[in-house]
């Protein structure tokens, strides 16, 4: 092999790996809970399916709406009501209060009250990281007894089914310990109203959490994640050219027409020499 | 590929590498040892598997208490004293287990804090109980054994008396811890309802006792009532001065003897525990300065016997008082911290020989110990890193309120660096470079050789070889092998480092590269030509 050779390997080889650095990169993101998040607190470990319509939501599968961030309309809440009537099951999963609003619409008295939750019930140093029991009778946690939650927030309303234990304080002043007026008491985590269950825990979901609770996970497949409202659809402007790209095919057709051109006209020069 | 092209294309490579990595440097999330939680969560995986404490027993602990209270309540009214004597002892293992629980769980600042101190008054309440519920049981035996004999019937009332005085200050003192130990247990969803039962059983034995004494007074045996009921007059009598007193202070206990001789003991007693002994004075008088230490606050009794006369009760009351701790911390070495710091009462009085807690980490607890001057010092080994540490004192038994330090912060630098990796570096480095050095002369060694001709001696001793019959390129194989050994160089060389070593023989390695690594097929005259020269046998070699 002629120096000239190696030293066109060797290009080749540092443009691959560019390549692959920079596909790594500009199809992932850090984005929380964004299923593009290949990292602790993204998504993209969550068994499910993303959807974008919420028309004609096929009621076997459970609608996870998870750490909503945009409004529903009018239409939409409707869409949500004719799954729950239908016999759709829907999981609305926020610890920042902003599912209130969509609560309110569907008619339900359920709301997310956000609080910074501490517990002595735990088995790690941080004072968020702690267990809570079952205490309702739903098919979501068949066969689990507690639930390791991270910094969730309290729901008020509905039939509970989450509780916390009664060592568990809302840590005010933000110390890991329970200090001048805060006082030991429950909170519910989890609560429903017939098919809607709210849970103040949105990161039950996100990847370092899976392992947590592996059987309340499987309990509540297969799962469709509402994209369009929840922050899993959290993606950047490369991400949703490729998803563009991905779902117009005559996109996807002049993708590949792009990535063969050269090979191709490398090989055809090659003969002519 | 030319080169300017190739060095261009890689300048552009590395620019885009620069880039991409340039845009994650600005937002360092993905790599940052800071990445392990957010507002609404944290990265289980990162955060240390440490349990603040048994927090699951805690609840029930609080439980079993308050039903061993009218357990043991009821077994003393029943004066069933073995019963009594086994769930005192089990009473006492479960106060010492939630004792431990409450500081491990650092919750001394709740209202389980509170339901601690109240069980342990209940505690020293009920040991009470049962002691003097025992005591006035004999006492009720030898009252009617001494009736006859005015002198020690005396006695055995005035120690009545003493008993039952002391029965009902413990039984109002216990009464008023019931509203809040019920409010605590109801927040915990706890049954009160054995507690309760308790305070009531506690009631019936306190009103027993005044019932008794009453009964013995209203008899009318000869001699009179009790000292304290003003119808006995005691020729012993007992004052406490001040009557009230706090952490610290001296009361003075004493009183006359009229009946005494000067220099004859006189025994007094606090809560019914001998607290000293003096001698009467020449004008039979006597007294103790009692330091108020180690006991609880709330009511206490005092009462003094000389021989077997008994004086009057003299009831005097220990105010609680604040508590101020300070917590300094100076670094050892790099792996120890001394802690030291002040325990003192609100008026600056120090707290001597108590307890103090030093908590690290919000979770470990080393302990240590007042000197006279309230002073403690702990020295504690710590990993390297930074470390939060804070003394707390709980003022178990102590009429103090419990106190602790601001949280102080020390950071350790561990131990020092151990020279054994330096070494092991350096020899790896001296190593490295002596197999370079050596490997670099086994190198530079043949080339210098092949600079000149080769000798007439190595030529003469070339191998023979015959190339008849093998096809050409293999023979031109056969012959490149022939030259190179007979020049003495390694066989590791290819054709283009045996052309640089020597490069008289040039023409003959270029020739052969070309036939071995391009494909081409030697000539028979090509071959006759190269066989020449590997076989020494061209004056001109190449």
């Amino acid at each position: 092999m002629t120096q000239i050779e190696r030293e066109a390997w060797a290009i080749l080889l540092i443009l691959l790996l560019a390549a692959a650095v920079a596909y790594a990169h500009v199809t992932t993101t850090t984005e929380e809970y964004s299923r593009y998040n290949t990292d602790w607190n993204g998504t993209s470990a969550l068994p499910a399916e993303e959807i974008r319509d919420l028309r004609n939501l096929d009621t076997a599968a459970t609608l996870l709406i998870l750490a909503p961030d945009r409004p529903f309309t009018a239409e939409e809440v409707g869409y949500l009501q004719t799954f729950l009537d239908a016999g759709g099951r829907v999981i609305v999963a926020d610890e920042e209060g902003t599912a209130n609003s969509l609560l309110a619409d569907l008619g339900s008295t359920m709301r997310v009250r956000p609080q910074n939750l501490a517990s002595l019930e735990r088995d790690r140093a941080d004072p968020g990281l702690f267990t809570v029991s079952v205490v309702g009778n739903t098919s979501l946690f068949a066969g689990v007894g507690t639930v390791r939650v991270n910094r969730p927030a309290a729901v008020t309303g509905g039939e509970p089914l989450l509780e916390t234990a009664i060592l568990t304080w809302e840590d005010g002043d933000g110390d890991g310990r329970i200090s001048g007026d805060e006082v030991f008491g429950t909170a519910v985590i989890c609560a429903a109203e017939g098919n809607l269950t709210v849970l103040g825990d949105e990161s039950l979901f996100i990847n370092a959490m899976l392992a947590e609770n592996p059987q309340f996970i499987e309990n509540i497949q297969p799962i469709r994640v509402d994209s369009i409202h929840s922050r899993t659809g959290t993606a950047n402007p490369i991400i949703n050219t490729r998803l563009w790209i991905q779902e117009t095919p005559p996109a996807a057709a002049a993708a590949a027409a792009l990535a063969i051109l050269p090979v191709a006209w490398h090989f055809g020069r090659k003969r002519d020499d | 590929m030319n080169r300017q092209v190739s060095h261009a294309v890689l300048a552009a490579v590395a620019i885009l590498v620069l880039v991409l990595i340039g845009v994650q440097a600005v937002d360092p999330v993905l790599y940052a040892a800071k990445n392990i939680s957010t507002a609404a969560h944290a990265d289980p995986a990162t955060i240390q598997k440490r349990s603040p404490g048994d927090a699951a027993s805690l609840v029930p602990l609080m439980d079993e208490l308050l039903g061993e209270t009218g357990t043991l309540a009821l077994t003393i009214k029943l004066q069933d004293y073995e019963s009594a004597e086994r769930d005192l002892a089990r009473y006492n293992e479960l106060s010492r287990r939630f004792d431990r629980l409450v500081v491990t769980l650092d919750v001394s600042g709740t209202d389980i804090g509170e339901f601690q101190q109240n069980n342990r008054q209940n505690q020293d309440a009920l040991a009470a109980l049962l002691n003097d519920t025992r005591r006035f049981d004999a006492l009720q035996r030898l009252e009617i054994e001494v009736r006859g004999d005015d002198e020690q019937h005396m006695t055995v009332i005035y120690e009545g008396e003493a008993l039952r005085q002391k029965m009902r200050e413990t039984f109002s003192a216990y009464a008023r811890r019931e509203a809040a130990t019920v409010r605590i247990a109801e927040h915990y969803e706890i049954n009160a309802t054995p507690y309760q039962e308790s305070v009531d059983h506690f009631a019936e034995v306190a009103d027993a006792a005044n019932g008794w004494q009453e009964e013995i007074n209203g008899g009318g045996t000869g001699t009179g009532g009790t000292g304290s009921g003003g119808t006995v007059q005691s020729p012993l009598v007992i004052a406490v001065t001040p009557v009230e007193g706090s952490y610290g202070d001296v009361l003075l206990v004493g009183g006359i003897h009229a009946a005494g001789k000067s220099g004859a003991p006189v025994e007094i007693y606090v809560d019914s525990r001998l607290a000293a002994t003096v001698a009467l004075d020449d004008d039979r008088t006597y007294v103790h300065s009692y330091r108020v230490g180690r006991i609880l606050a709330g009511p206490h009794l005092a009462y003094a016997t000389a021989g077997t006369i008994y004086s009057n009760v003299a009831a005097f009351e220990v105010l609680p008082k604040n508590t101020s701790i300070t917590l300094s911390l100076a670094e050892v070495n790099g792996t120890a911290v001394a802690c030291t710091g002040n325990l003192t009462a609100d008026d600056g009085r120090p707290v001597t020989r108590a307890p103090v807690l030093i908590r690290v980490d919000g979770e470990t607890l080393v302990g240590a110990e007042t000197d006279g001057n309230g002073t403690y010092r702990a020295d504690i080994l710590l990993p390297a890193g930074e470390h939060a540490l804070r003394a707390e004192f709980h003022a178990a038994g102590y009429p103090l309120n419990a106190s602790e330090s601001p949280t102080e912060t020390v950071i350790l630098r561990g131990e020092g660096l151990s020279p054994f990796p330096f070494a092991a570096a350096i020899a790896a480095a001296a190593g490295t470079g002596w197999y370079l050095r050596r490997r670099r002369s086994e190198e530079s060694t043949p080339a210098a050789e092949p600079e000149a001709a080769p000798s007439p001696e190595v030529a003469r001793l070339a191998p023979q070889v015959s190339i008849a019959g093998l096809p050409p390129r293999e023979a031109a194989t056969v012959l490149f092998c022939t030259l190179r050994a007979r020049l003495g160089l390694p066989e590791t060389k290819t054709p283009r480092d045996c052309a640089r070593i020597a490069p008289a023989y040039a023409g003959f390695f270029e020739r052969y590269e070309r036939i071995r690594y391009a494909g081409e097929t030697p000539s028979e005259e090509e071959l006759t030509d190269m066989e020449r020269i590997a076989l020494g046998g061209d004056a001109d070699r190449a």
